[in-house]
């Protein structure tokens, strides 16, 4: 079940995180908001394995996985900080049937991103934007601060369709001049940016586990109903 | 960041659920023989010990519970469990 | 066969005697926190620790009865069988020969039990002889409850999982029961320095 990757590009993201683009043979397809579970080998036979969005649309040639730094983590400081062109390690998947879309499964969408849980929801706003779709997205990002959120020029971009809106917030720390939330995502947030329960958007919610139940809460607080939230949660160390 | 239950969800298993059961499964409802309540694989709780346990979201129920040896898995499915699945 | 990742090493730490590593061990310097589901929170109001089962009368101690008994301070290794051991590790707990004191059995076998449902199965020789304590205190602290405090058992000689979290009381049993991950596969004893990590070891 498991494929030999090799590193083709690396693109830097932010000061902690950049994308890696694999050459990988055979590989099947995959549908968007799908991760694979990646393994690396020490000399010494250690092994260690952990789960990485994909950052890339079904559409584009080159797998792509974005990885954010984790200071305690044991595997993303080695694909954040070492790894380079020409390396290799394995990948099993793409595995998820439930955190997916497809244009076909329609909307409107209501996407909520906590940090690098903006990833997969990435690659479904890139899907979107492959197949020139109408359906209506809306994405919340929840980030520290201006400098951490992935893919800032391209979200710029996004927003500009007609389709996409985009809205940001910076818990910690806004630049001058910032007019955005400056804020932890609340009820009224998730109102201003959000479509309402009667529109029955389909939602997505993925980051720190503490940070989707928090938002999973407040939407069902509003009316949203729980089968359409769908949430997929990294662990404690974030990895 | 809090760290209580240090539980993530289904969808972290989802190649171990792949490799065990040969089919995607994070899609798949399970009712929960305890307290009634049907949620999909990708939405329960799934804790990490010696092995892996994989329980109810609402009522914390063991559904799976799983040993990875080094050449097989031992895999105890415990409660009701309805699985509908696609033919590929 | 996998390939290589070059220059991937993970967490561990190189400069350590060989003797104190089990084989198919690596030692970490972080204390890893694995469970089998959520983490109770027993007010220590609540708590107690029981000595029942096969035995001429059950006996128990509320928290602070649990504390006024003679505890040990010491030092031991810790061996996880998902492959990790910390190395001088700290703890205060006691004895759990001054538990089973003045106990009357004929049972050779104990069940742990505890808090959200777990359990585990030991030989009583496994318990005693100064190899076994309900710890309370790690690194001088009071046991965190994600590490499984208020109290765990502590069996250091074996793989971790028999060193049970959030440990309520051990049931002397007729016959060996095994316990929740002896059941899934796990081995029933669990010796490190023999890799009795599954049940076909």
């Amino acid at each position: 079940m498991w494929r030999t990757v090799t590193v083709r590009e690396i693109v830097p993201e932010t000061a902690h995180a950049r994308t890696i683009l694999l050459d990988v043979p055979g590989w099947p397809g995959h549908v968007a908001g799908q991760h694979v579970d990646v393994r690396l080998t020490a000399e010494d036979g250690y092994q260690a394995e952990r789960s990485y969005s994909i950052a890339s649309a079904p559409e584009t040639a080159a797998l792509s996985l974005t990885v954010e730094l984790f200071d305690d983590g044991e595997v993303s400081p080695y694909l954040v900080e070492e790894l380079q062109v020409g390396d290799e390690f394995e990948v099993r998947g793409p595995v998820g049937g439930y955190f997916i879309w497809r244009v076909q499964d329609g909307g409107p969408l209501f996407l909520l991103a906590g940090g690098s849980g903006l990833v997969p929801l990435m690659a479904m706003l890139r899907h979107h934007a492959a197949q020139k779709s109408t359906v209506p997205a809306r994405l919340l990002v929840s980030s520290r601060r201006l400098d951490d959120v992935l893919y800032r020029d391209e979200l710029a971009d996004l927003d500009g369709h007609d389709a996409v809106d985009v809205s940001l917030t910076l818990t910690r720390e806004q630049p001058p001049g910032w007019t955005g939330f400056g804020r932890r995502v609340d009820a009224e947030m998730l109102t201003a940016v959000g479509p309402g329960p009667s529109e029955q958007p389909q939602i997505f919610v993925c980051g720190p586990t503490a940070f989707v139940e928090f938002v999973a809460d407040r939407l069902v607080e509003l009316g949203h109903a729980p089968d359409a939230i769908r949430a997929e949660r990294f662990g404690p160390t974030g990895e | 960041m809090s760290t209580e239950g240090l539980w993530v969800d289904g969808n972290a298993i989802a190649g171990l659920l792949r490799e065990l059961f040969g089919a995607e499964l994070t899609a798949t409802e399970r009712g929960c023989q305890t307290c009634g309540a049907v949620n999909c694989l990708g939405a329960h709780r799934v804790y990490r010990g010696a092995g892996t346990v994989v329980r109810c979201p609402v009522c914390g129920d063991i559904a799976l519970r799983i040993t990875s040896l080094p050449d097989r898995h031992v895999v105890q499915l415990t409660g009701s469990w309805s699985l509908d699945m696609p033919r590929t | 066969m996998s390939p290589i990742s070059r220059g991937f090493r993970g967490r561990r730490r190189r400069d350590i005697d060989p003797a104190r590593v089990p084989p198919g061990q690596y030692i970490v310097e972080d204390f890893p926190v694995l469970s089998a589901g959520p983490t109770p929170r027993t007010p220590l109001e609540d708590w107690s620790f029981t000595v029942q089962g096969k035995v001429d009368r059950p006996t128990s101690w509320e928290w602070d009865e649990f504390l006024a008994l003679p505890a040990e301070t010491f030092t031991r290794d810790i061996h996880c069988v998902t492959k990790w051991s910390k190395l001088d590790t700290h703890w205060t707990g006691v004895s759990v020969d001054t538990l089973l004191e003045g106990i009357e059995t004929q049972s050779q076998h104990i069940t742990a039990f505890c808090d959200g449902g777990y359990t585990t199965n030991l030989p009583l020789e496994d318990l005693t002889g100064g190899r076994a304590w309900v710890a309370y205190r790690f690194d001088g602290e009071p046991l965190h409850p994600e590490h499984g405090g208020p109290a765990r058992l502590l069996v250091p000689h074996l793989y971790f999982w028999k060193s049970a979290k959030w440990v309520r009381g051990l049931t002397l049993t007729s016959r060996d029961e095994p316990g929740f991950w002896e059941n899934a596969g796990y081995h029933n004893r669990g010796d490190p320095w023999k890799e009795q990590r599954y049940w076909s070891d």
